[in-house]
C-alpha cells in the first residue's frame, strides 16, 4: 500500500514522496484498590505522507484508510505544496541511503508480547499493587497498569526505499500516596522495555514505588541558599531530555537554543560523555533508520565534556551545513537512545561527601528556557548534612543554568539503567541555588 | 443544532438503527451503561519561519471508541475502520470488562439538542480559503519582524481543526455537534549583545476567520510577541523567598486551573487522592473568593455545546465565597458519588476514555481596583504571563512565570524574567488578600494534559493579592 501510494503521488505531480504507515495493537489495563478501573484494547492504522514538488514541502496524515478519502487527500496535498514557498534545504535524503542495518539484530520485537493471556496483564497489575497495599504508610492508590502495544511500521519513498519492522513495548507502573490528607507524599514507579523477560517484577516495581513514596513523607522547608545537588538517575534524565532539546537541529537553525555557535567547544565538565545511539539492541529509543529512512548510527553529542554534534534530521543539516544523524522523527528531530555515560562512582558515596546537600527526587513545573539554558523548577529532595540523609524537603525550587549545571558535574554514577529512552545515571552537581523560605 | 444521523451521513456509514444495535451488543456482557463516541476531525496547519510559509499540513482523524461500564470499571474498545465487522469487535472489547449474564436490552436512540450554541460563525475555518489563512500568518510575521531591529527570529503557526461527533449511548440518547478550532500563534526572539529572549502571543477559540478582524488582529498578536520578547532584554533575575505577590489578571488564570481546578475534578475527589477530597461545604479560601468553570461562553476556547458524553453542561459553581460547593462530573464519577452531572466529561479524541475535565475556569471578580491593589505593596513581585504549570493531587504547585515585574514602593519597576511561583493550594487560597476588579481571560491558545489527554481550555482571573508566597529564581 505504502509503495501504491508513492507512485500515484508521482503520477499527479509529485516531485519527491514519503509515506509512512503504521499500524498498532494496543492494550491497557488500569487497576485500583485490587479491582480492574480500565481496560482498553484497539487497532489502528494512520498514514503520513509528505510530498515536495518544485521544492515545496506539504504535508498530510490520515486515520481514515478508505480509498476516496486518500485519494482526495493525496490531490490535496500535491495541490497544496504549491501555497509553500520554495525551500533549497527542503528534498528526502539524497543521496539515498543505503541501509546496512540488519534488523533482527536490534531485537525490537518480542514474540511473546502479542501471546500474552490478557488474564496474565491483569494479574501483574493487581499483584504490584497487592504488593505496594500491603506496605504500612501507604494510605491510597492512583493504581498499578500494565500496558502492551505491538506496532508495525512501514516506509517508503520515491527514491525507492522500502522496508518495515515490528517493534513491541510492555510496561508495568504504579502510583501510590502516604499519609493524611493535607499532608500527603506521591511516588510511582515504572519498568518499560521492549521485551517482556526484561520488565522488572511486580515486587520490585512495588517496593521502589512504596520507598519512592514514603521517603517523601513530612518534608520540611530550608532555606535559600547555595548547596551540592546530587540528581537521581531520573533527574538526570530530565536535565538530559532539556539537553536534547537544545541540542536538536531545528533549535539550533532556529537560533532557539544557547547552544548556537557551539560545536567543538568545551561545554561541560571533562567527566561528562552524551550519545545518541539508535543501534543499542532492544532499547526503548532503537530504531534501524529514522522517519526518512536514514540508518541510524552511534552519534557523539558530548565527548569529554566538548560538543560534537548537533541532532540532525535532513533538513536541520543542510541548513546547518552538517551530515544527518539519522534522527528525523516526523516533520522535525527527535533523539533515539540519548544518554549521559555511566562513570565510575557510587551514590551512596556521592552522599557521603556531602557536608550539606540535597538529593534531588522530583522537580514539577515548565521553568526550563532553552535559549539561554536557564533552569527553575519547583522541586523535592532529601536534605544531606555530613554525610548523611536527614529529612525530606518541598516547596523549594532549584535554579540555575544548564550550561552552568554541565560544567559543574562533579562525579558520574555507575547506574545508567535505560529506563527511559532519554537517560541518564546519577551526577552530583556542585553549587546549585536552591530556594525556600 | 443539526439532528443526529443526518448531518455526518457522509462521514460516518453507520445508520442510528446500527448504532443501537452496537449499543446492545456492548451490554450483552451484563455491562450497566454502553456509549458510542463517532469521532470526524480535520485539522489544517500553516507554518512560517525563515521568512517564508515552510510547509503546512491536512490531518484526517475518523474512528469510534465504544465504552461499557460495569460498577466502577470501564471496558474500551476504538477503531478506525468503521466496518460493522470491526466496530462489532470493539463492542465486544469493550463489553468484555463485565461478568455478568446476558442482558437484555431493547435500545432506540431518541435525539438530544443542546440549548446553547458556543460557536456561532459567519465564516467557518472550512470555508476559508488556504491563501486566506496564509496572508494571517504573514501579516502576524511581517508585524513581529518590523517592530524593532533586535528582533531576531520569528514563528508564526496557524491551526484550525473542525470536529464532527456523534455520541449515542443505552439511555437512548444521541446527540450531534459540530466544534470548529482555531489558533494563530507567533514566537519570537529577541536580541541585544550577548542577551536573547523569547516572546510569545495568540489568539484564537472556537471561531471564525471574523475573529482576526474584529477581535484580535494578527498585526496584535505579532506586535505582543516582539514586545514581549523586547521587554525581556532588559529584565533582571527574579528576587527569591516568600513575598507579597500579585497576579496580573488573565494570565493568571492558569494558576487557579492547576492549583485548584484540577483537584477539583470529580475523579480525583472520588478516588480521595485530591486534597479536597473531604472539603466540601468547608472554607478552603478567602471569602472574597468565587471560581466558575463555564463550558458555555460562546466563542472560547474550553466551550461546548455538549460534552464528550454527549451532556449538556452548566455553568458550574466550584467555590462560593471561598467554600468548596462543587466539584466537575462526568458520567461515571457522578453515578459512583450519587451526584448530578455538570457536563464536563471530555476527551481528546475517539482513541480516549473520558475523563471530567475544566473547560473556561475563573475567579469572578472582586472589588478593588487593580491599581490599588499594586499600591498597596511595598516590595513583592508582580507574575504577569507564564510558561505553565504543574500540581500535584497533595496541591502543592509550581509555576513558571515567564514575564513579570518587581514591585516597589507601590509601583512596577523592573522586568523580571523566568520565575518560579511554589506553593500549596489551600494555603494560598487563604492567603488571598484582595481581588481585583478587572476580571480578564488568558489567550485562546491554551490546552490542558491530564493522563495524557489533551483539550482545549481557557482560564481567566482579576488581579489578585497574595499576602505571601514562595518565589524561586535566580539570586
Amino acid at each position: 500500500m505504502a509503495e501504491d501510494i508513492v507512485s500515484v503521488c508521482r503520477k499527479c505531480g509529485a516531485d519527491e514522496v514519503e509515506v509512512s504507515l503504521v499500524s498498532i495493537s494496543e492494550f491497557s489495563v488500569d487497576v485500583r484498590w485490587q479491582q480492574i478501573e480500565n481496560l482498553v484494547e484497539a487497532n489502528t492504522r494512520y498514514l503520513s505522507l509528505k510530498v515536495i514538488k518544485e521544492k515545496r514541502t506539504a504535508y498530510a496524515t490520515s486515520s481514515d484508510l478508505t480509498r476516496e478519502t486518500l485519494h482526495r487527500l493525496i490531490k490535496n496535498t500535491i495541490n497544496r505544496a504549491s501555497y509553500a514557498q520554495p525551500d533549497e534545504f527542503s528534498g528526502l535524503p539524497s543521496p539515498a541511503p543505503e541501509l546496512e542495518i540488519e534488523i533482527p539484530a536490534l531485537r525490537l520485537f518480542d514474540p511473546d508480547v502479542p501471546e500474552l493471556e490478557p488474564e496474565r496483564k491483569i494479574a501483574l497489575a493487581k499483584e504490584t499493587e497487592r504488593i505496594a497495599l500491603s506496605e504500612k504508610g501507604i494510605t491510597n492508590t492512583h493504581g498499578a497498569s500494565f500496558e502492551t502495544k505491538e506496532a508495525q511500521l512501514t516506509l517508503a519513498n520515491s527514491m525507492g526505499f522500502l522496508n518495515e519492522y515490528e517493534e513491541t513495548l510492555c510496561s508495568l507502573s504504579l502510583g501510590l500516596q502516604a499519609g493524611e490528607t493535607d499532608a500527603r507524599a506521591e511516588g510511582y514507579w515504572f519498568s518499560t522495555q521492549r521485551l517482556f523477560k526484561d520488565i522488572e517484577s511486580p515486587e520490585e516495581v512495588a517496593k521502589k514505588a512504596v520507598a519512592r513514596t514514603l521517603r517523601l513523607l513530612n518534608p520540611r522547608k530550608i532555606k535559600t541558599q547555595s548547596v551540592p545537588v546530587l540528581f537521581e538517575p531520573m533527574m538526570s534524565s530530565w536535565l538530559l531530555g532539556f539537553l536534547c532539546a537544545c541540542v536538536s537541529g531545528v533549535s539550533i537553525y532556529q537560533e532557539a537554543s544557547f547552544l548556537v555557535n557551539k560545536l567543538g567547544e568545551r561545554i561541560a565538565s571533562d567527566k561528562i560523555n552524551v550519545f545518541d545511539d539508535g543501534l543499542l539492541p532492544a532499547k526503548l529509543g532503537t530504531r534501524p533508520y529514522d522517519s526518512e529512512g536514514v540508518p541510524s548510527q552511534t552519534t557523539p553529542v558530548i565527548e569529554k565534556g566538548e560538543l560534537r554534534n548537533f541532532l540532525c534530521n535532513t533538513y536541520a543539516a543542510r541548513k546547518l551545513k552538517l551530515k544527518s544523524t539519522a534522527n528525523a522523527d516526523g516533520a522535525g528531530v527527535g533523539p533515539t537512545n540519548f544518554y549521559l555515560q555511566a562513570g565510575r562512582d557510587q551514590s551512596s558515596g556521592m552522599i557521603s561527601t556531602m557536608d550539606k546537600g540535597l538529593i534531588l527526587m522530583r522537580t514539577i513545573g515548565h521553568g526550563l528556557n532553552p535559549l539561554t539554558g536557564d533552569i527553575s523548577r519547583g522541586a523535592f529532595g532529601l536534605w544531606v548534612e555530613g554525610g548523611e540523609i536527614c529529612y525530606p524537603v518541598s516547596e523549594i525550587t532549584i535554579s540555575g543554568n544548564l550550561g552552568e549545571f554541565l560544567m559543574k558535574v562533579e562525579a558520574v554514577g555507575d547506574d545508567l539503567d535505560f529506563r527511559t529512552s532519554v537517560c541518564g545515571p546519577s551526577l552530583l552537581i556542585g553549587d546549585v541555588l536552591v530556594s525556600g523560605e | 443544532m443539526k439532528k443526529a444521523g443526518l448531518a455526518f451521513g457522509d462521514i460516518f456509514p453507520l445508520s442510528r438503527e446500527a448504532l443501537g444495535q452496537i449499543l446492545e451488543l456492548s451490554l450483552s456482557r451484563g455491562g450497566e451503561f454502553s456509549d458510542i463516541f463517532l469521532e470526524h476531525k480535520v485539522h489544517h496547519f500553516i507554518n512560517m519561519e525563515e521568512d517564508i510559509i515552510k510547509e503546512t499540513l491536512e490531518s484526517i482523524s475518523l474512528g469510534l471508541g465504544i465504552r461499557v461500564i460495569s460498577g466502577d470499571r470501564t471496558g474500551y474498545g476504538f477503531t478506525n475502520d468503521l466496518s460493522l465487522e470491526k466496530v462489532k469487535k470493539a463492542a465486544l472489547t469493550a463489553a468484555a470488562v463485565a461478568s455478568g449474564k446476558r442482558g437484555e436490552h431493547l435500545i432506540s436512540l431518541q435525539p438530544v439538542t443542546s440549548a446553547h450554541n458556543v460557536s456561532p460563525l459567519s465564516c467557518p475555518p472550512e470555508r476559508a480559503s488556504l491563501e486566506e489563512k496564509i496572508s494571517l500568518v504573514q501579516r502576524a510575521y511581517e508585524t513581529a519582524q518590523k517592530t524593532d531591529q533586535r528582533i531576531k527570529k520569528v514563528k508564526v503557526v496557524y491551526l484550525d481543526q473542525g470536529q464532527s461527533l456523534i455520541v449515542a449511548n443505552s439511555d437512548g440518547d444521541i446527540v450531534s455537534d459540530q466544534r470548529p478550532l482555531m489558533k494563530l500563534t507567533c514566537s519570537v526572539i529577541s536580541e541585544k549583545g550577548k542577551r536573547r529572549e523569547a516572546g510569545f502571543s495568540g489568539g484564537g477559540g472556537r471561531v471564525g476567520l471574523e475573529y482576526f478582524s474584529e477581535k484580535v488582529t494578527p498585526e496584535k498578536i505579532g506586535q505582543e510577541a516582539a514586545e514581549e520578547a523586547l521587554l525581556l532584554l532588559d529584565a533582571v533575575d527574579p528576587p527569591a523567598g516568600e513575598m507579597p505577590v500579585v497576579l496580573a489578571p488573565g494570565h493568571s488564570g492558569v494558576l487557579i486551573h492547576e492549583a485548584v481546578g484540577h483537584l477539583l475534578e470529580a475523579d480525583f475527589v472520588r478516588k480521595k487522592t485530591s486534597v479536597f477530597w473531604d472539603k466540601m461545604e468547608k472554607q478552603v479560601g478567602s471569602s472574597q473568593l468565587n471560581i466558575y468553570d463555564d463550558p458555555t461562553i460562546p466563542h472560547f476556547r474550553g466551550s461546548y455545546n455538549v460534552d464528550d458524553e454527549g451532556t449538556v453542561p452548566k455553568r458550574t459553581l466550584l467555590i462560593h465565597k471561598g467554600k468548596m460547593v462543587g466539584v466537575l462530573q462526568d458520567r461515571l464519577s457522578a453515578k459512583l458519588m450519587r451526584m448530578p452531572w455538570t457536563g464536563h466529561g471530555r476527551r481528546q479524541d475517539y482513541t480516549c476514555i473520558p475523563l471530567p475535565r475544566m473547560s473556561n475556569t475563573f475567579v469572578d471578580r472582586g472589588e478593588y481596583d487593580p491599581e490599588e491593589i499594586i499600591r498597596s505593596v511595598e516590595k513583592g513581585f508582580y507574575a504577569n504571563k507564564y510558561q505553565g504549570g504543574q500540581v500535584e493531587d497533595s496541591g502543592k504547585f509550581t509555576f513558571s512565570v515567564s514575564s513579570g515585574f518587581l514591585i516597589e514602593g507601590g509601583r512596577l519597576t523592573a522586568p523580571v524574567r523566568l520565575a518560579t511561583l511554589i506553593g500549596s493550594n489551600i494555603d494560598i487560597l487563604t492567603k488571598i488578600e484582595r481581588l481585583g476588579s478587572d476580571l480578564e481571560f488568558g489567550l485562546q491558545t491554551g490546552t490542558c494534559s491530564k493522563g495524557g489527554q489533551a483539550v482545549p481550555v481557557t482560564d481567566g482571573c482579576p488581579t489578585i493579592k497574595i499576602k505571601k508566597m514562595t518565589v524561586g529564581g535566580r539570586v
